[in-house]
């Protein structure tokens, strides 16, 4: 409750801070140490610190799975802003309302992920998308940017209306919004209406988080966006529909797992086998991490096909290891003049710090031991082992990360072994720290991943 | 899928809604039935007048589709948050006395939020009409 309520004034305040503020660094600081004040009460309140206490009727509850979310993702937006802030100023004119819309989709980040009301899952779907769609389209003089936010905004809303369908039929089907009471089921069966009903929110959930048959915005719009805003999205808020989508067919359809497990199943294969299989053939760095998030919605979908205590904590490590790690992919990528695999060559002549992190956030998302992208996929592998189902997945699954290497490979292979003659870019030394601290971070959650997961139980 | 085909009339979900279903099937079914036969029983006497399109009976000249000041849309879409807050308050105003003092904090809250995106749209300039 501390972070929700601090994170919807602090949106406030640097909505009013566009006009009464001038100067672009006070407001970029305001913001980050905003973010630091998000993470400290958040962390309070993990050790039982509460400031407000408003009476939701529990419709949001905030347990430790939803608290240490919260945590992961404060971190991550905070070194995405410490990394990318000074880029938002470039897209337009109106970098104070950017990262007011940030705190605002923060706020919905809050909600979807400890939701325990219907009600309170469509709010925060809404207050993450709706900001969503206006940062896509915020570089109005780029077509581009301009049709991915058109399409982002159809398609986008389209799904939550399928996502409201099923939550009526729901209601129709249980008389309540709460995942507690549509857990009961009457009888032997469930009712059509609540299977109708629970496949409705399944597809726009997967809409969501782009799993296969429901991924074609992704590339449009992941590449159109301008690439810092692409780089919040394609972490923070899809690692936040993940959780929401876990939560949701844990605490509500629970009893009613081993319906749809083949289903889910059918759609990890999918989504892993066209979201691998479709980068290899990228010729843009940022089109084939556009690919790559579907590819790794893949495995994080394993966890919601296995759905036990393995899985829980396998997605909490996951989402901490690639939120880290594409930030500072993207961070890299936006420094950059030229988006194609060839404007990689020779980076590790030009720029050996640069390079060097971006390979081990390279080697954590392909899931080269000693990093955390090894661990994390090695903790949904083995919860989905735990099943004892359906072990073509599993199979499938390792295929399709041993087919990722290849490339995540190939912008090593461009940086390492390729002439070239390098971009200019200005590269201060703060932003160089960052970076180090960021793959030290993935390094040291692929040793000691229990630093983080210790904090679930304890 | 399974269960789709299995649904229990006698259960109160589905088979309530019949009256419902039959009256939309009626509502449309007339709709129908009266376009077809005006159609098919009316006469045709075209006249160029006839053709043109009504505009509160005066004449209508040049293309609609021509582009339009953004103004005049901001401000329509302006009235319209307007327009939702007051909805918000026919609720309350109808629980005025049940909700109690609760209830006044937070329409003053609702309120208090609103007034700030209203200083926000007037300080960023959105009812400046003179460029």
């Amino acid at each position: 409750m501390n972070a929700l309520i601090i994170s919807a004034l602090l949106g406030v305040v640097m909505m009013f801070s566009s006009f009464l503020l001038k100067d672009r660094s006070t407001v970029r600081s305001m913001a980050i140490a905003g973010l630091l004040l998000l993470l400290v009460v958040n962390v309070l309140e993990m050790n039982g610190v509460e400031f407000f206490n408003i009476n939701t009727r529990d419709m949001i509850v905030f347990d430790r799975f939803a608290l240490l979310f919260n945590t992961i993702a404060f971190l991550s937006t905070l070194l995405y802003l410490l990394l990318s802030a000074k880029e938002m100023a470039k897209v337009g004119v109106y970098f104070a309302d950017y990262l007011a819309l940030i705190f605002f989709i923060l706020c919905g980040v809050i909600l979807v992920s400890s939701f325990k009301s219907l009600l309170i899952l469509f709010l925060g779907i809404e207050i993450i998308s709706i900001p969503l769609y206006i940062l896509t389209g915020s570089d109005k003089r780029n077509l581009k940017s301009n049709e991915a936010a058109l399409k982002y905004f159809l398609l986008g809303t389209f799904s939550t209306g399928l996502m409201l369908m099923g939550i009526a039929l729901i209601y129709g089907a249980q008389g309540s919004f709460y995942s507690v009471d549509i857990s009961k089921i009457a009888g032997e069966t469930p009712s059509a209406l609540l299977i109708a009903g629970m496949l409705l929110l399944f597809f726009s959930m997967s809409f969501k988080v782009s799993a296969a048959p429901f991924h074609f915005w992704t590339p449009d719009v992941y590449d159109g966006a301008p690439t810092v805003f692409t780089s919040f999205m394609a972490t923070i808020v899809k690692a936040a529909v993940f959780v929401a989508f876990i939560r949701l067919f844990d605490e509500a359809f629970g009893l009613l797992h081993l319906q749809w497990q083949l289903l889910v199943a059918v759609i990890t294969a999918l989504t892993l086998f066209i979201g691998n299989i479709t980068a290899v053939f990228q010729q843009s760095v940022k089109r084939m991490l556009a690919y790559s998030s579907i590819a790794q919605a893949g495995f994080m979908m394993l966890s919601l096909y296995a759905m036990n205590a393995d899985a829980k904590e396998g997605l909490m490590l996951y989402v901490a290891a690639y939120s880290f790690a594409t930030i500072g992919i993207f961070a890299v990528l936006i420094k950059m003049s030229d988006y194609t695999f060839e404007g990689f060559n020779g980076f590790a002549k030009h720029q050996p710090l640069l390079a060097a992190t971006t390979t081990i956030f390279l080697l954590s998302l392909a899931g080269i031991p000693l990093t955390a992208g090894f661990l994390s996929k090695f903790y949904m592998l083995k919860a989905a082992l735990g099943t004892g189902k359906h072990l073509w997945l599993v199979i499938v699954a390792v295929l399709m990360a041993a087919v990722s290497v290849y490339y995540y490979f190939r912008v090593i292979q461009a940086m390492y072994f390729k002439e070239g003659e390098g971009q200019p870019m200005e590269v201060s030394k703060p932003f160089k720290w960052t970076l180090v601290v960021l793959a030290a971070l993935i390094i040291l959650l692929g040793i000691f991943p229990n630093i983080l997961l210790s904090w679930l139980y304890f | 899928m399974i269960y789709f085909l299995q649904t229990n009339i006698n259960t109160t979900d589905a088979s309530s809604y019949l009256p419902v279903a039959l009256q939309v099937a009626f509502a449309v079914g007339l709709v129908i039935f009266l376009t077809v036969v005006t159609h098919l029983l009316g006469p045709k006497r075209k006249t160029s007048d006839k053709l043109q399109n009504f505009a509160s009976g005066i004449e209508s000249h040049g293309d609609a589709r021509q582009p339009m000041a953004i103004k005049y849309f901001l401000t329509a879409i302006l009235f319209v948050l307007f327009d939702v807050e007051v909805i918000f308050f026919y609720p309350y105003a109808v629980n005025f006395k049940g909700l109690g003092w609760d209830g006044f904090w937070a329409v003053l809250m609702f309120v208090g939020f609103f007034l700030c995106g209203f200083t926000y749209i007037l300080k960023k300039g959105a009812l400046k009409w003179e460029d």
